[in-house]
């Protein structure tokens, strides 16, 4: 492959303009609010401890996750704002299927998981449903089922929940520990007892078929031209119709996995202190990643790591838990303001390559002219 | 080709517009270069030139919406700096646009006021205005009506007279003859004539040059981003002219000896398709084309043209009737069976409907063949072989491009056109529906496409061509049947018809005495 | 493939900055960070108390100002270096387990943990860090010998404002605005429903609860809980009792616009609360998380700390009702009687 210095170089300026214009703000901020500068930035350029790097995988683990199912609808113009509905019924579904023990060990955790999937995408589907045979936007019906599912859950919680004495979290029934998927352990690499969730496999595993489907096959063709341009989709022979369909069901599989690390890599239950809001923040995982599957990764750690900065910041620096959340909002927009500058730039540049290629192919003639 | 068509303006007059060594810079391409254009006052001055040849951009410059790099505007002998339209209107200067700006469910007086609000206000000041200007230019503009229920050619005269209530003294027209049927140009230039009369200035952009030379009392002419002539219309005939445009000589489709034979390869039977109205939108169809034969539809724009080429490709289903390929029935089959059944397609707007333009040249030519070799090895895209095809289709059809990896939107849209072409060619149809193929390419690219599809039909295929260009049609067609109101008006020999009957038949003038 | 490509660059050079500024820069972060901690006169090794606290931290005028009250009482008294952090919205599990983590790294060995949710987070890391001390609130579920559990008897203190309010509404028609649905704030609803029935059971009582968890910004919508106060003053309730921390502002707001009873929670809101909204305040439930915190902090300090459950009821004080303004000197006799029937164990408040 012939190596292009400008288009690396674009593709390097992207994430140094952000940390640049990211840098920039975060400190005008900073000196506005009176806080101190350097120790902030301290906090932000200190290397994770290696608890803090099991936190952070985690974290991105799940995000990812997130930011694929998210990406489904995103490679087709579909905003799937119910993400966040879709990985709380589907992960209250498996918490409730696993923690009745019907099938043993592994089994129990592999149907479980296919259960939350098929909750997910049965959520994401009536969104999907409602928008083909009724033109109902899939922003407003996801907004929607994501009230339904939280109301839903919340009602039938009460009746799964199982009372733990002296505790005021409500739960479904703890996992067995043969239900439980085991971690990884990365003690040969840093020094930390904490544990990587095994579902972390998962991840990579989605990761790799999201990637394989949209670059390799024909469904992923079509549902990349549907986004990219559904009237030239149509006049292809893609049926959009079908597509929107099976896009919704598949983003909703996909979210159905969330909640997987977490059910069986920490809490064993699903509780009232659930993580929640993962559906958004995998928006935005998926946004600074661009729906690629490797700059989502590269996106969910980095935003793993912001969120784990929010304690740093706060301990370490001083600085109150509002500001920090408002500095992570800076990075993320600086990242996709360059992104998009960036993006605009290369457009330009190959737009004009392309002229000046082929006016030096026609140079002969245009002499002719100035005559 | 020489400085002496330059002609000098004898008038002492300062001219109307004058622009000297005008120079417009994109990334990468130089648009405009040394350009130079003297505009006598209260003339009709045509600016021609082909598609790609940096008319727009001109035209741009002159009201205002980009600055040149280099040179500078005169206006009525006084230099000028027009940063914006709004300067361009106040330095009178207006612009007709090749698209319509107009809000259909507004009546012409709204759609006039708006935007000029302050200077007559919205009220009977400002209808008495538009009905004042309406009879000095003899617009015939009716302020009280709805725009949804005007034709093409009074769009246009609203147009015309949004510009000239903004107080406008010289007009530009953007190619205002290219939506319009003959008889509607002929009432144009009957209006153009009437403003120069008044005094008016009117900048006239076309490639059609027998209309130039009709109406045009001077001409420059602009080839490769500059001028290259300024002649008198007087002294030179279209052939000399579009010599000047090309820079070589005009290619012209002419259609060999028939090949047309018995075997009928598409037929439509009865197809009708309702409207939102009470209309339909297509009106029992019937049509037969054979192999070896185009058959070419005129119409004025909007009149079921668009319906039945989506009808025959599966993007609409037809209420009634039947649409067979080679005596099999595919009403109603998806766009995806009707393609694999053989029905290759060159869409109107290939923009909106033949290309992903963020999309690298390779995967557009899998567009629309995503089921067929050598694109696909069961579920799975075969890239690399798709690529191999697509270097093929850009040689083969000299699609000019410095890689298969630049995105489509990056080339112009002569190169754009013939990749459609020579994607939907390389997969040999059965019957080839091109709509518009020409529209928008350069005279270049142009002459290719006809060649192209002129093969195509020696090869035996089945061409379903639907074309504005009237001498495309007739050039093309062995066949020629004039659709209006979504009805089949006439059918007509293109070897013997002319212009007029077409023009009759496409307005619906030929039954009006019925 | 080049866009793979490019994107892994793209990461590499994120990483290289990040990484190369973070070698440069002095990890020195605690030693430039301001001291949050409030100077004393003591002599003695000041004691160095890390507070986790809940969503919205200090100054949500709630739950979490609550537990600062005590953590500044005892700094008075004894001089308490301070190390404060609040938790996220939707933060992960392992953030609140990290927060405890650094608070320990930082020194600060004397850990409160705001709020059940730190249930989890605290049995980890207090069987990690055998010699620190925890405090959690709302929580017996842990067994340690270094976490002592705070909990709060918050239906029977509920009861006796359930009474007032019974006792106060001439619509014989009250109302209970909740935060959260929660099994916590449940409890408060079954105290005050006990308390209502037992002046007199013909009284309606409407029930609300602004969000189901997890979403937990229940606890800090005056718009939702004002919404939700109006709807129940509109249908002729006279007195609403909330257990909805920062968001029943909204129901102080509601009930001044409709010229009503609204009963406070937590600390005495009619102390706390903005001004112009304090004349409508009947009474608080208050809780006495401050007293909590501060029994740890003591506890601490004078070497008296034992791990294990400090239930904190009526008899201990540790809720009851505030009678700023003198709005039920008139019924206190009776909210007396009631509160001495329910420490004598005449009367058994619910749970749920």
């Amino acid at each position: 492959m012939k190596v292009d210095f400008r288009r690396l170089g674009l593709g390097v300026a992207a994430p140094v303009l952000a940390i640049v214009v990211a840098l920039v703000l975060t400190t005008l901020i900073l000196l506005v609010a009176g806080d101190p500068v350097l120790a902030v930035w301290q906090v932000l350029f200190k290397v994770p401890l290696p608890r803090q790097i099991v936190a952070i995988v985690n974290e991105a683990t799940v995000l990812y996750l997130s930011a694929v199912a998210v990406a489904i609808g995103f490679k087709m113009n579909l905003f799937n704002i119910g993400v966040d509905g879709q990985y709380r019924i589907a992960s209250f579904a498996a918490a409730v299927f696993a923690g009745a023990h019907f099938l043993p060990g592994w089994l129990n955790i592999i149907v479980a998981i296919l259960v939350s999937m098929l909750t997910g995408a049965v959520w994401a589907l009536i969104a999907g449903v409602l928008k083909v045979t009724r033109g109902v936007s899939e922003v407003i019906s996801t907004i929607m089922l994501n009230y339904i599912a939280t109301y839903l859950v919340a009602f039938m919680l009460r009746g799964a929940a199982v009372k733990v004495e002296g505790s005021n979290a409500t739960s479904t029934q703890i996992l067995a520990e043969d239900s439980r998927v085991p971690g990884i352990s990365i003690s040969w690499l840093a020094n930390t007892s904490n544990k990587v969730y095994g579902l972390v496999l998962l991840a990579i595993l989605i990761g790799f078929l999201y990637w394989f489907v949209l670059a390799k096959t024909r469904f992923g063709f079509d549902l990349r031209a549907t986004g990219q341009s559904e009237s030239a989709a149509v006049a292809s022979g893609v049926n959009v119709k079908r597509m929107i369909v099976t896009s919704m069901v598949l983003s909703g599989a996909a979210a159905g996995l969330i909640g997987m690390p977490l059910l069986f890599g920490q809490d064993y239950a699903y509780g009232d202190t659930v993580q929640a809001g993962l559906g958004f923040a995998g928006m935005s995982v998926a946004l600074l990643g661009r729906n690629h599957p490797i700059g989502m990764a590269v996106s969910a750690l980095l935003w793993g790591y912001l969120n784990q900065l929010s304690n740093g910041l706060q301990i370490g620096a001083g600085v109150s838990d509002r500001l920090v959340l408002i500095i992570q909002g800076i990075i993320v927009l600086s990242v996709v303001v360059a992104y998009e500058v960036v993006r605009r730039a290369r457009q330009r540049l190959e737009q004009g390559r392309v002229a000046r290629e082929l006016a030096m192919q026609a140079a002969p003639a245009t002499k002719e002219v100035a005559a | 080709m020489s400085a002496a068509l330059f002609a000098q303006p004898t008038s002492l007059e300062p001219l109307a517009v004058e622009l000297t060594g005008i120079t417009k810079r994109f990334p990468g391409v130089v648009a405009n270069r040394d350009i130079s254009l003297q505009v006598r006052k209260g003339t009709i001055h045509a600016i021609v030139g082909e598609n790609g040849a940096g008319k727009s951009t001109l035209m741009k410059i002159l009201y205002g919406v980009q600055a040149p790099d280099e040179g500078t505007i005169a206006i009525n002998g006084a230099p000028v700096h027009l940063k914006s339209p709004t300067e361009a209107i106040r330095a009178g200067i207006g612009m007709v646009f090749q698209h319509f700006m107009l809000a259909d469910n507004f009546t012409v007086l709204e759609n006039v006021v708006l935007g000029a609000e302050k200077l007559y206000g919205i009220g009977d000041a400002a209808r008495a205005q538009i009905r004042k200007i309406s009879d000095d230019y003899g617009l015939r503009v009716e302020p009280d009506d709805l725009v949804a229920d005007l034709g093409v050619g009074d769009r246009q005269r609203i147009e015309i007279l949004k510009v000239l209530y903004r107080g406008a003294k010289i007009l530009i027209l953007d190619e205002p003859t290219a939506v319009l049927v003959p008889q509607e140009v002929t009432e144009l230039f009957s209006n153009l004539r009437d403003l120069k009369a008044e005094g008016l200035t009117v900048i006239f952009i076309s490639h059609k040059l027998d209309e130039v030379l009709s109406v045009a009392d001077d001409i420059t002419v602009i080839r490769r981003g500059t001028t290259v002539a300024a002649v008198d219309p007087k002294k030179v005939t279209a052939r000399q002219l579009a010599e000047l445009m090309v820079g070589s000589e005009l290619p012209s489709p002419q259609t060999e000896e028939s090949t047309v034979t018995d075997e009928v390869r598409l037929e439509l039977r009865g197809v009708s398709l309702a409207g939102h109205g009470q209309a339909k939108v297509l009106d029992n169809i019937d049509l037969v084309i054979h192999a070896g034969e185009i058959l070419g539809i005129a119409g004025v724009e909007g009149n079921g043209q668009a319906e039945l080429v989506e009808t025959v490709i599966g993007m609409r289903r037809p209420d009634a009737g039947q649409v067979l390929l080679e005596g099999s029935e595919i009403t109603g089959a998806g766009v995806r069976e009707i393609r694999q059944a053989g029905v290759g397609y060159i869409p109107e707007d290939r923009h909106r409907h033949g290309l992903l333009l963020e999309a690298p040249l390779w995967e557009n030519m899998i567009l629309g063949h995503q089921t067929e070799a050598p694109n696909v090895k069961g579920p799975l895209i075969d890239a690399k072989a798709a690529k191999a095809d697509t270097e093929q289709v850009v040689t083969k059809f000299d699609v000019r491009t410095p890689s298969i990896l630049v995105t489509a939107g990056s080339l112009s849209g002569g190169n754009q056109q013939k990749l459609i072409v020579g994607r939907e060619m390389s997969h040999k149809p059965r019957v080839l529906i091109a709509a518009h193929p020409t529209r928008g390419v350069d005279v270049g690219a142009q002459a290719a496409i006809w060649d192209l599809i002129k093969a195509a039909r020696r090869e035996g295929m089945a061409v379903l061509l639907i074309s504005a260009d009237l001498e495309e049609l007739v050039g093309l067609s062995d066949t020629i049947v004039v659709i209006l109101r979504g009805k089949l008006s006439g059918q007509f020999d293109p070897d013997v018809v002319t212009r007029e009957q077409l023009g009759a038949a496409m307005t619906g003038a030929d039954q009006e005495d019925e | 493939m080049q866009k793979v490509i490019k994107t892994i660059i793209a990461a590499g050079a994120a990483a290289m900055m990040l990484t190369a500024c973070s070698s440069g820069a002095t990890p020195s972060a605690t030693s430039a960070a301001p001291s949050a901690s409030t100077s004393a006169s003591s002599e003695a090794p000041k004691i160095k108390v890390g507070m986790a606290y809940d969503v919205g931290g200090r100054g949500d005028q709630s739950f979490n100002d609550s537990a600062a009250a005590g953590l500044d009482k005892a700094a008075k008294e004894f001089g308490v270096d301070i190390k404060e952090s609040a938790a996220t919205n939707g933060e992960a599990a392992s953030a609140r387990e990290e927060r405890l983590n650094q608070l320990i790294d930082a020194g600060y060995t004397n850990i409160v943990a705001v709020g059940f949710a730190y249930a989890e987070s605290v049995k980890k890391v207090a069987a990690a860090n055998p010699d620190v001390k925890f405090a959690i609130v709302d929580d017996s579920s842990i067994t340690a010998d270094n976490v002592m559990n705070l909990t709060f008897a918050a239906n029977q203190g509920s009861f006796l404002v359930g009474a007032a309010a019974a006792l106060t509404s001439k619509t014989k028609h009250v109302g209970f605005v909740g935060g959260v649905e929660t099994d916590l704030i449940k409890s408060f609803e079954a105290g005050f429903d006990a308390g209502v029935k037992a002046v007199d059971p013909s009284i309606k009582i409407d029930s609300k609860y602004l969000t189901q968890p997890p979403d937990f910004s229940g606890f800090g919508d005056v718009a939702k809980g004002k919404a939700a106060a109006e709807g129940m003053y509109q249908s002729g309730a006279d007195v609403v009792y909330h257990a909805a921390g920062g968001s029943g502002g909204g129901v102080f707001t509601a009930a001044k616009a409709a010229g009503k009873w609204a009963i406070g929670v937590d600390s005495d809101q009619a102390l706390t609360a903005p001004e112009d909204v304090r004349s409508v305040i009947l009474t608080s439930m208050i809780k006495r998380v401050d007293v909590g915190v501060y029994t740890f902090i003591k506890s601490v300090h004078d070497g008296s700390f034992k791990g294990g459950t400090t239930l904190f009821d009526l008899k201990a004080d540790g809720v009851g009702y505030s009678t700023t303004g003198g709005h039920v000197d008139a019924i206190k006799d009776k909210l007396e009687a009631f509160k001495a029937d329910i420490i004598s164990g005449k009367i058994t408040v619910p749970e749920k």
